[in-house]
């Protein structure tokens, strides 16, 4: 292989320098090369966003760049969600497509979970149109969308239910502060019968904050 | 059609869980038991939304070589030369396959599922454009493709024929030249029904109505491309397939057949699989290559599917052109359906059906109408266009056969000026009147049609919809509504042995449960999910027929080294039959714990009932002498009745009685834009009946994906040829998937009719809302025009196809040249 160079991602939290040929896509470097298959591909023109990945808080579709492109990124892919600060068990995105039922086959998920992601990071509160637009780059050929968008929905309430509990202590992207404070619980907590104050269960749980996890 | 049969046992009648419209069963929060009608949450989910999903692209061997092929650019060709020799002096290109290599080893030509042969790599000439010529097999992903670039390839040009009509011409090109008794394009003529009856009713009849309309070729496309890592062991003298798989064991028999190697040594594994749509259920080249290559290598190799050849090479769907005609009463009343089809298979007759259903279950077309005669024929052509006919989300060709007929009846609503719910109502075949045998021998299981309609109706608030309807056309609005209605039934669950088949193997499937001494069990299945859900649902039935908690059953599936014999996933057939085949082991299981309960109990074994609300076993009157799954388990393999076996396990092979015949209702409001052609769903109500509902969760799920499917056939998707046989459709830049801003929310509803040969009265579900739905849309936008004549419009509904329709019934709306802003005064600037 002609021209190899060394770059570094930093996949997750986790440096990895690699030699990879200048055309090498992104997409192949983070599946081949260093194993992580939770990124998908499903097509060769840039239009099904099974590859979407977050670069630098952005989301990108990896198979539309180099890996070169990517020479010192900071990249979050689907196995990296469990780990990021909002997250208990799984990331709130991940128990809201759970717990709505939106994935069939799992191949657009990973794609998906990173859409909505960087729509929350953007806009915590999104409308429902909002949130339509925000995944149209990719494609779901199993559900028809609707739990998808109740998937990021519940994932928004989740989070901002945790905002409010914890005083805005916690937002969706460490150093964000924009998210809805305690005095929006009752409006976003989505619960018709909404007392307006916080949900006593959610003190027994144990959230780590940004100040607990640094 | 029915088959006698001896091992369909009698529908369980005590299980009647979600009667429709009452109480909804709680969901399942971890410490029920998770049986039938919960909503229980998938056990598959964590896996794929942790990134953990192991699909065929994602494995990896040590030593694994990636295959590339060469494809045809044109779509009709000979091919006088391929010269290989460039891309085998690359550094990493280890091999370069042509059809020669494959002569040697036997593998050169493979059969499709209707008997065709089908070149794995073309031997003398091209048919299709894409079809593949030759293969690269390299240490790399980038060097197999710089190989393919490599590969020259000397091709004479022959004239193509894309259009099936044409092609049936005495003047045209020859495709299947290879075969000796083809003298033309003509693969085979169909006939359904009584000719002569229904040519009577016709002559007879008050009123007769016909239309043309065309389903266009589609691609089922799920997001993952078809791919296979073959990995042959020159020590175990075995060869492994990990391949995208609707159908595992047949494919092992295939494999086998295909190969010569005997299939105790071939195992196929169907990872997880992202979806199939009937996409999956043939064989194709890329498959043989792999297999092939690693065979003659010695080391396993991966071939993975580009989407645009995925599109353009693997199973298409579709591709009717209808004509039919109905026969009616001055009332409305239905007396007889015609239908004239012509089918284009393209180069290979490579649809995939039962073999004795050459045009799969279209005779289906008669309905939910009590019809008293019925007529159709069809035949079918190749054509230099990619091969397939596959069964695209749908039950062999019923697709096609309720389109039409949904159609049909409208066309009749419009010609005698009664609304299409009244002339349905007139026609449905009376819910007193199951079993019901069809003009065309089908024998449907049950059905409540008018109740469906009636719900789907009130959901809907169809005469709001009427009047506003009505308001619009009287205010010259620029935006006309257009309601449609489709009451589909279905064919699902193939099926009777008797009848079905694929390849010679009788379409039963399998279940084979086997319960741990602790008191947890392992259920195997012979179909395979793609993501309906197998590993909850199949969990769910078991739950509910041993009662054993859902958490503590898993289902393994995909794998023909552990699975029984089963004949896969697709038509909707996995609950339908090896849902059937759970339920009966379970019962099996059941019937063998009581012995163990009895020795437990120490009581007769007659004496012992099972309790389907507690799950346990007892004895007969006396419930407080009860015993647990649990503590059966234990007691069967640590407590043994003596003259018995140890162990606690069953397997069922299910054949069929008959097929099931789920139904619904499906109502669509649309606003057409008399400006742009645009269309905007307005309300989308489907109200389906699949009998006893598994898991509601789930099954919303698949009528939420369905639906989204057949907004795609109607509004967007189609596979176009250029007149020299060139793919202008065949990738996702031009095959429009719809994103989520094309596809509505949908209100969903149900009814519930068990199917009475049923062991849970179960029907099956995945393919309904894709089946049902298309009429309903073009019902819809027809619908819209159809008070200034407007009596059909071709799928796709594209806005240049609506616009079209909108000027030629001169209810178009042409933008303004000057547009003039007008500003209100009081709202302030222009940027209001
Ligand atoms: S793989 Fe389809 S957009 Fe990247
Ligand atoms: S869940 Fe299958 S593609 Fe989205």
């Amino acid at each position: 292989m002609t021209d190899e160079r060394e770059i570094t991602l930093t996949i997750n939290g986790t440096e990895h320098t690699l030699e990879v040929e200048p055309r090498r896509l992104l997409v192949h470097a983070i599946r081949e090369d260093l194993d992580m298959t939770g990124t998908h591909i499903g097509c060769d023109t840039g239009n099904c966003g099974a590859c979407t990945i977050l670069k630098d808080g952005e989301p990108i579709k990896s198979c539309l760049m180099f890996a070169a492109q990517a020479d010192g990124a900071e990249i979050l892919t689907v196995e990296g969600m469990e780990d990021l600060p909002e997250a208990t068990d799984l990331h709130p995105l991940q128990e809201g497509f759970k717990a709505e039922h939106g994935l069939q086959c799992g191949y657009c998920t990973p794609g998906m979970l990173m859409a909505g992601k960087a729509l929350l990071d953007e806009n915590p509160d999104p409308d429902e149109e909002t949130i339509r637009d925000a995944i149209s780059g990719n494609l779901c050929r199993c559900t028809g969308y609707q739990n998808i968008v109740s998937s990021i929905e519940y994932a928004a309430d989740e989070l901002a239910d945790r905002t409010a509990t914890d005083g805005g202590a916690v937002t969706a992207e460490p150093g964000g502060g924009d998210g809805p404070g305690a005095d929006d619980a009752e409006a976003v907590c989505g619960q018709s019968e909404c007392c307006g104050g916080p949900d006593a269960d959610l003190f027994e749980r144990d959230y780590p904050t940004e100040d607990t996890d640094t | 059609m029915s088959s006698d049969h001896e091992n369909a046992p009698e529908a369980d009648t005590e299980y009647q869980h979600a009667e429709d419209d009452g109480p909804q069963p709680e969901k399942h929060c971890g410490h029920g038991r998770g049986g039938m009608g919960e909503e229980v949450s998938r056990k598959e989910d964590k896996r794929f939304i942790t990134g953990r999903g192991n699909y065929v692209d994602d494995i990896k061997k040590p030593d694994m070589l990636h295959c590339e092929i060469v494809r045809s650019p044109h779509a009709h060709a000979r091919v006088k030369d391929i010269d290989g020799s460039r891309a085998e002096a690359m550094d990493d290109v280890v091999a370069v396959l042509t059809a020669e290599d494959l002569l040697e080893h036997d593998l050169a030509t493979m059969p499709t599922l209707m008997d065709d042969t089908q070149d794995v790599l073309v031997n003398e000439k091209v048919k299709f454009q894409s079809q593949e010529v030759a293969a690269v097999i390299a240490t790399d992903r980038y060097t197999a493709k710089d190989g393919a670039e490599k590969v020259e390839v000397d091709y004479e040009v022959l004239d193509p024929v894309v259009d099936a009509q044409d092609a049936l011409d005495a003047e045209a090109p020859l495709i299947r030249d290879e075969l000796d008794d083809q003298e033309d394009n003509h693969i085979f003529d169909w006939e359904t029904g009584d000719k002569d009856a229904t040519e009577a009713v016709f002559d007879a009849a008050d009123v007769t109505i016909e239309e043309d309309m065309n389903y266009q070729r589609l691609h089922p496309a799920p997001i993952e491309t078809c791919g296979a890592v073959a990995d042959w062991d020159p020590g175990m003298d075995k060869m492994t397939v990990h391949m995208t798989s609707q159908a595992p064991h047949a494919h092992r028999t295939l494999f086998s057949q295909v190969s010569g190697i005997p299939e105790h040594k071939v195992r196929i594994v169907s990872p997880d699989v992202g979806g199939g749509f009937g996409n999956k259920v043939p064989i194709y080249p890329g498959y043989v290559v792999a297999a092939a290559a690693s065979f003659v290598l010695e080391q396993p190799v991966k071939w993975v599917e580009e989407r645009s050849e995925n599109i353009q090479s693997t199973g298409f769907a579709r591709d009717y052109d209808m004509t039919g005609e109905l026969a009616a009463t001055e009332d409305g009343v239905i007396e007889g359906v015609k239908v004239d089809v012509l089918a284009n298979h393209g180069a290979y007759n490579a649809a995939a059906q039962p073999t004795k259903f050459p045009a799969g279950f279209f005779n289906i077309f008669t309905g939910s109408y009590d019809i008293e005669a019925a007529y159709g024929s069809l035949t079918a052509a190749f054509t230099n266009t990619a091969p397939g006919g596959v069964a695209y989300r749908c039950s062999f060709r019923v697709t096609e056969a309720v389109y039409l007929i949904e159609r049909l009846v409208n066309v009749l609503a419009d010609e005698l000026d009664v609304d299409p719910a009244e002339i349905r109502r007139r026609n449905f075949i009376p819910s007193d009147a199951f079993p019901y045998e069809s003009a065309t021998g089908w024998n449907y299981d049950s059905g409540d049609y008018e109740k469906a309609l009636d719900k789907a109706l009130e959901m809907a608030d169809y005469e709001h919809y009427r009047e506003e309807q009505q308001r619009r056309i009287e205010n010259d609005a620029d935006k006309l509504l257009g309601i449609g209605i489709s009451s589909f039934t279905e064919i699902v669950g193939a099926g009777p042995g008797e009848q079905c088949d694929i390849a010679g193997i009788e379409m039963f499937d399998s279940a084979d449960i086997r319960v741990n001494p602790t008191g947890n069990a392992v259920l195997r299945i012979g179909v395979q999910t793609q993501g309906q859900g197998h590993e909850t649902t199949f969990a769910q039935i078991v739950a509910e027929e041993l009662g054993m908690d859902v958490d503590n059953i898993s289902v393994e599936h995909g794998d023909t080294d552990t699975e029984p014999y089963g004949l896969g996933t697709y038509g909707s057939r996995s609950t339908p039959v090896a849902g059937a085949a759970t339920a009966v082991a379970a019962r099996k299981v059941r019937d063998k714990a009581k012995s163990i309960a009895a020795n437990e109990l120490e009581a007769a074994e007659e004496d012992i009932e099972w309790d389907r609300e507690s799950g346990e076993f007892h004895v007969a009157g006396a419930p407080d002498r009860s015993i647990t799954i649990t503590e059966i388990a234990a007691g069967a393999y640590m407590n043994h009745p003596g003259g018995e076996e140890p162990g606690l396990e069953a397997t069922n092979y299910y054949d069929p009685p008959e097929m099931t015949y789920p139904f619904g209702s499906y109502i669509v409001v649309v606003e057409v834009d008399r400006e742009t052609g645009e269309v905007d769903f307005e309300k989308f109500v489907a109200v389906d009946d699949c009998g006893n509902r598994i898991n509601p969760m789930i099954i919303e799920g698949q009528i939420h994906g369905g639906l989204a499917q057949g907004i795609a056939t109607a509004m967007l998707e189609e596979v176009t040829y250029d007149d020299n046989g060139n793919v202008t459709g065949g990738d996702f830049m031009n095959y429009l998937l719809p994103t989520a801003n094309e596809i509505p929310n949908f209100d969903t509803g149900h009814t519930v009719t068990p199917s009475p040969h049923h062991p849970i009265g179960a029907k099956g579900v995945g393919e309904s809302p894709t089946v049902g739905s298309p009429p309903a849309i073009v019902n819809a936008v027809v619908d819209a025009m159809n008070h200034a004549g407007v009596s059909h419009v071709e799928m796709p509904m594209t806005p240049d196809v609506v616009w079209a329709a909108l000027d030629d019934a001169g209810l178009a709306h042409k933008p303004a040249q000057n547009v003039e802003f007008e500003f209100d005064g009081a709202s302030g600037s222009a940027d209001d």
